[in-house]
């Protein structure tokens, strides 16, 4: 059937048949899943894909995987060929070149067929919480990251191929729980096979198929209207990482060039660094992925199925062996932070150009710290992580940024509850705490971040791999900076704050040892003296800001009451403007 | 008992009372004369609801002064929460952990949404004190807990008008000694303030959905309080001598002394009540599995009785998934799009037609209220499509402006897509319809039921207008329309038991859970329930105990909550246990790992003190044909699989008597509701007045 065909009301039906297919995925892999990183962090994505691999829907997961399976699919069909592809397979492959990320990351694929034809695939990645390889620490190869599994069948024909699973349970440290999750990628995937069908057998394929296409047309139409309304120009920015982990403080440079002719835009990553000998390269894929999480971000930010029709207005250019395009055999474990920034400074870019659709710099960083060690409790290997950090983002030309959220690489992403995290590892977590002052000071404030201390309770090794310490979340149009991110140790009695970076690596904490985790604010928007005085008030009331950063950074003066003292605040405003001139 | 029965014998009613967003209900059962009765009138603002009670029952021909029982539940607890008018409320919590009700879980699934947003709390900063205490996940003392600080601090809050104290402390759910304590120092310094501690609502880990929970309760406890206790006064001066219980989000009831307490188990006991009629219902016909599906003006709900009993839910989220605040308790387990007659149709960017969530409300209301609005609804549809009558809607007092719903819809919608009014009516109601389809899933086939092997009772004013569409799409082939859907939960309630929740975090392999050390936190769990029903004036006629506990493989984070059957738990039947955990995980996920050990997460035990029960409503016997009143006219109804419209007779439901039978196409009228048959559709009036709809013919 011809897509024009096809009547407006049956299109809208088949939009919420896709969104229900991956939102069941989603739900089915999440309560079936065994690690924290799945259940708790969503640190996955499942989605439907045409039969050459274009994404239909996504379900989210991570945003920064927006392009991860497509790709992984497309690889998938171009190595075995749609003819050898048949009816009860499942392939499966976690190739960091291909995936764009780390090892972790094992993705399924399954081929949907309908009376013997190939219609669709559904596909499910999911963070398995060991794959083998080094334990902590720093990598500087793939090899030393853990099992790669190629491209293969994880099932043929609907038998699965059981040496692939043998060779899984001898590669990872805690087998039962990876064959777990593997199960649990399997139900989403055949979940999404069932589901799917079942759409195609109540509407018919030929109606099923031409409403994907119009619903992709409809995307395209939304985000070529959306990059219409944004000013023909170049625009550039940077930025840059702190370090890769290995040449500590030999910053990491991250320059963009944005180019809107029209309805099209062109995001230019050719200068973003070449890839670095440590463990935070990405592959081509993510380099791809951060031009369309920016662009789907200001074109069509609540245009769900997420499509590929809504990036056939986006051209990327990511020349291979830049660190968001790294190839074989660069370490790729800490793969989601850079990306994360750069997409940021496509923001900063464009905040002249749209002001009123950009945000101020966030912590971008996940903020999180891994633990291994054998528990005083069961006397059994352990290996866990504290879960991300919320921290702060950027304001906006109109409203305050929102504090204690998870960065851009994670979207429903959950923190683990305390109570949960001793209960399952010997740690005592002392504070979880916003941190006041963190938000960069503007006429709309950054948001805060926040900041935890946890108590090893028994010997345990801990690294952590955080970044943007020194770069810190930029403010706009006047806006300050927000605080960076941060890692403290206390290693016996003191507390030592002499780490040159957020990177702890293998480090070995002792019962009673702590580690401070710190994510940054958002950076501000606007003046700080044109921010509302009320606002400040409320803001030192509340703790956000305190007394001293309301006089410095916003000249606004309280008086005991903690009212504002409007005559010393205009005071204080004039001097700041005169010092400014 | 015989003193009860003597009162009983005097006072013959059993009241119940639903206040819903747009009506307040009244259903009424007199045990002298096996009559029921009903009553409706319009919930306006909050102050006058305890008006709005009294001319509903006084419509319902009823009087306060012959009820010994009056069953409430109501919007308040749920709208004080959403509308944020509650009380001024400090929370304490556990040193270093001030923040963690404004941190949450952090999550932001508007993922690609810069102008996100995430919950805001009902406690401020400033009013979120830190307790001097720990205790460890095994629920020992880590940290003595400070009395002189929490009496010093109490005293400080004191001074600040603070009308409400939350409790949180860290692993309460395992040792509840420093909250009892906390809460007892506070109550002694302020004896006026209404204190809430979170073991004492919910004991399960996971801090931020136990804060979130009690600091609701807090927030809410001043105003519901006031509320009820106003409503008592009025029994009062009314000659009301019975009984008043509340209505809980899990449908069973509760003295208004403990709802004064624990006002956040009120929050959705009117949807609640609802899959409590449905089960009545159910057991009337002797259904296992049936679908309970409401449909108002703004939303629609669905909600399931499984092998007998509804599906409940041990938290929900509440107030939209991006800014919700969870709530971790005992609920129905209710899924719910926002459809409702009221939605709005519009045709977005790129030509794609969307319907809801935004809603008409009453003001304007659909284009066809003739009361300003101009975006065609789920309504204005109705009525071009013929479904709902303009002279004839509820009963007839509201005339229905069938020019201006045609207007709104050409203008905004048919012209946009270049379709005719009625193909554009027609196709809004298609898309209403799976949206709703997909509310009824959410309840069965995301939980692994088959929902064409369900019946569906279906209720709320615009419900009975979609269910064959509904039942259609879902493959359901048997539809169920009880007496009066529009007064559908006010009559469940008159269905309430007694029933109280109570769960305990237990973290025990199955292996080696030692059952001797369950089986005491069960009996301590039940005896507090037990005692609870015992304090109730009005004596159950039976109680039942019912044990679960959630279970998950090793390493599993989400649980399953499982029955365990006392025989099976008495013998220590583990590997009874895991077979039946294994079964329902099979059933509710697809896939099972038999030879996986398992684990309890937490033990979860309900008291139902069983409550005699209306006796069944019996409708006059008829013939087969309807009476010749019963047939009022003939008028044109669009049906889709016809092609067009159709001449389609209209009955009147009251003149309908049992065995009458109906075939589709036809419309059946009442006050408050109409019920659609479409062709091929069969219906008989059962014996109890239920509409009885054999989808596309009995086969």
């Amino acid at each position: 059937m011809n897509k024009h065909d096809l009547d407006p009301i049956t299109v809208e039906i088949i939009r919420n048949g896709v969104l229900a297919v991956t939102e069941e995925m989603k739900t089915n892999l999440m309560r079936t899943a065994y690690n924290l990183i799945i259940y708790e962090a969503l640190d996955f994505t499942v989605g439907l894909f045409t039969a050459k691999g274009e994404t239909v829907s996504i379900g989210l997961g991570l945003p920064m995987f927006i392009r991860g399976m497509a790709e992984t699919v497309k690889a998938m069909i171009a190595r075995y060929g749609l003819d050898n592809i048949e009816p009860g397979d499942i392939l499966v492959t976690n190739d960091a070149y291909i995936t764009g990320s780390h090892l972790n990351h094992m993705t399924f694929a399954l081929p949907v067929f309908h009376n013997r034809e190939l219609i669709a695939f559904t596909c499910c990645m999911a963070h398995w919480i060991d794959v083998g390889g080094t334990i902590g620490g720093a990598t500087t190869d793939i090899y030393s990251e853990g099992l790669q599994v190629p491209i293969l069948k994880y099932r043929k024909a609907g038998v699965v191929n059981q040496d692939l699973l043998d060779i899984i349970g001898i590669n990872v440290r805690i087998p039962e729980r990876a064959l777990g999750d593997l199960r649990a990628q399997i139900t989403a995937v055949t979940t999404g096979e069932r589901r799917f069908l079942e759409l195609v057998n109540r509407y018919g394929k030929d109606n099923v198929l031409g409403s994907i296409a119009v619903i992709m047309d409809h995307s395209e139409a939304v985000a070529r209207a959306g990059t219409r309304s944004i000013p023909d120009g170049i625009y550039t920015a940077e930025s840059f990482m702190d370090d890769d982990g290995l040449d500590i403080g030999r910053r990491i440079p991250i320059q963009v060039k944005v180019e809107v002719r029209g309805e099209e835009m062109t995001v230019d990553l050719s200068e973003v660094s070449r890839q670095v000998r440590g463990y935070f390269n990405s592959g081509v894929t993510t380099g791809h992925a951060c031009a369309q999480v920016a662009y789907k971000c200001l074109t069509t930010p609540t245009d769900y199925p997420v499509n590929d029709g809504a990036f056939r207005s986006l051209k990327a250019i990511v020349p291979m062996g830049r660190v968001i395009s790294a190839e074989r055999p660069a370490p790729m474990r800490w793969w989601m932070t850079f990306p994360m920034t750069v997409i940021d400074t496509v923001f900063k870019a464009l905040a002249d150009a749209i002001p009123e659709r950009v945000i101020a710099g966030h912590h971008a960083d996940l903020c999180l710290g891994t633990f291994h060690g054998i528990s005083p409790f069961d006397g059994r290997f352990f290996i866990g992580s504290s879960g991300p950090l919320g921290g702060g983002w950027g304001a906006k030309h109109n409203e305050d940024g929102v504090s204690a959220t998870v960065c851009i690489n994670d979207g429903d992403t959950h923190n683990g509850p305390t109570e949960q995290l001793e209960a399952k590892y010997p740690l005592l977590v002392e504070q979880v705490a916003l941190r006041p002052d963190s938000g960069g000071a503007g006429k709309q404030r950054g948001g805060l971040g926040t900041e935890v201390i946890i108590q090893a309770l028994g010997g345990m090794g801990v690294d952590t791999y955080i970044d943007r310490v020194h770069c810190k979340p930029w403010g706009l149009h006047g806006g300050h900076d927000g605080l960076g991110n941060g890692v403290e140790l206390k290693l016996g009695k003191d507390w030592n704050a002499g780490l040159p970076n957020g990177k702890a690596l293998s480090v070995r904490l002792k019962p009673g040892d702590a580690l401070k985790l710190q994510a940054g604010g958002g950076g501000g928007f606007g003046d700080p003296k044109e921010r509302d005085p009320s606002k400040v008030a409320h803001d030192v009331t509340e703790g956000y800001v305190t007394p001293q950063a309301a006089r410095e950074h916003y000249g606004v003066a309280l008086d005991a009451a903690g009212a504002v003292d409007v005559a010393a605040t205009k005071t204080l405003r004039t001097k700041k403007i005169q010092a400014a001139e | 008992m015989s003193s009860v029965q003597t009162r009983e014998a005097k006072r013959p009613l059993r009241l119940a009372v639903d206040i819903g967003g747009t009506f307040t209900d009244v259903a009424a059962f007199d045990e002298s004369g096996d009559r029921l009765l009903f009553g409706k009138s319009l919930s306006t603002n909050a102050t006058q609801l305890v008006e709005g009670i009294q001319h509903a029952v006084d419509g319902a021909g009823a009087s306060f002064r012959d009820a010994y029982l009056f069953l409430h539940g109501s919007t308040v607890a749920i709208n004080t929460l959403l509308e944020r008018t509650g009380a001024k409320t400090a929370l304490l919590v556990t040193r270093g952990f001030r923040d963690i009700y404004e941190i949450g879980r952090v999550n932001r699934p508007d993922a690609y949404n810069l102008f996100f947003g995430k919950h805001e709390p009902l406690v401020k900063r400033s009013f979120r004190f830190e307790v001097h205490e720990r205790l460890r996940a095994d629920g020992a003392v880590h940290l003595p807990l400070d009395e002189d600080q929490v009496r010093a601090l109490a005293r400080e809050i004191k001074t600040r008008d603070v009308e409400a104290v939350a409790i949180l402390l860290l692993h309460s759910y395992r040792n509840p000694a420093h909250e009892q304590r906390v809460k007892e120092i506070v109550q002694e310094e302020m004896p006026d303030a209404f204190v809430s501690a979170s073991h004492e609502l919910s004991q399960e880990y996971r801090e931020f959905e136990r804060a979130s929970t009690v600091a609701a309760n807090a927030y809410i406890g001043p105003r519901v309080g006031t509320y009820l206790r106003q409503i008592e006064e009025h029994l009062a001066q009314r000659d009301f001598t019975g009984t008043f219980y509340a209505v809980q989000s899990t449908g069973g009831l509760f003295p208004v002394a403990h709802a004064r307490e624990h006002c956040v188990r009120m929050l959705e006991s009117g949807p609640a009540a609802g899959v409590i009629g449905t089960q009545a219902i159910c057991e009337q016909l002797g259904l296992r599995d049936a679908i309970a599906f409401d449909m108002g003006g703004t939303t629609a709900k669905a909600g399931v009785i499984a092998d007998g009993r509804p599906l409940t839910t041990g938290a929900a989220l509440i107030g939209g998934y991006e800014r919700a605040l969870p709530i971790q308790i005992s609920m129905m387990d209710i899924f719910e799009v926002g459809t409702g007659g009221g939605s709005i149709a519009r045709v977005m960017e790129g030509n794609s037609l969307r319907v809801g969530p935004h809603s008409a409300g009453s003001l304007p209301g659909p284009a066809c209220y003739g009361r300003g609005g101009t975006e065609p609804t789920v309504t204005d549809a109705n009525l071009l499509l013929g479904r709902l009558d303009p002279d004839h809607f509820l009963g007839g007092e509201m005339k229905l402006d069938h020019a201006a719903a045609e207007r709104a819809m050409r203008e905004r919608v048919a012209a946009p897509l270049g379709l005719d009014a009625v193909q554009a009516a027609e196709g809004i109601i298609r898309i209403a319809i799976t949206a709703m389809a997909h509310a009824v899933k959410g309840v069965t086939t995301e939980r692994g039921l088959d929902a064409g092997s369900f019946a569906m009772v279906v209720y709320g004013g615009a419900g009975p207008l979609h269910a064959s569409a509904i039942a259609r799409e879902l493959g359901i082939k048997r539809v169920l329309v009880p007496f009066s859907p529009g007064h559908f939960s006010a009559y469940g309630m008159l269905f309430g038991d007694l029933r109280y929740d109570y769960v305990r975090s237990c973290f025990e392999k199955l292996a080696t859970a030692p059952f001797d050390q369950f089986e005491g936190i069960y009996r301590e769990l039940e005896q507090q329930g037990r005692a609870a029903v015992a304090s109730s004036e009005v004596h159950p006629e039976e109680i039942h105990v019912t044990r679960y506990a959630d279970m998950r493989y090793v390493g599993q984070e989400h649980a399953v909550t499982v029955e365990l059957p006392l025989a099976l738990f008495a013998a220590q039947d583990r590997a009874g246990i895991k077979e039946q955990f294994d079964a329902l995980h099979l059933t509710r996920y697809g896939t099972s790992a038999p030879k996986e050990p398992a684990e309890m997460v937490s033990l979860r035990a309900t008291v139902t003190g069983l409550m005699r029960k209306p006796p069944r409503q019996a409708l006059a016997k008829g013939d087969t044909v309807p009476v010749a009143g019963a047939l009022q006219r003939r008028k044109d109804v669009f049906f889709r699989d016809t092609g067009g419209f159709v001449a389609t007779p209209v009955y009147t439901r009251t003149a309908l008597l049992a065995g009458n039978q109906i075939a589709g196409p036809a419309l059946i009228e009442e006050h408050a509701s109409t019920t659609v048959l479409a062709p091929t559709d069969e219906l008989t009036v059962d014996p109890f007045g239920n509409l009885d709809i054999a989808i596309g013919g009995r086969k």
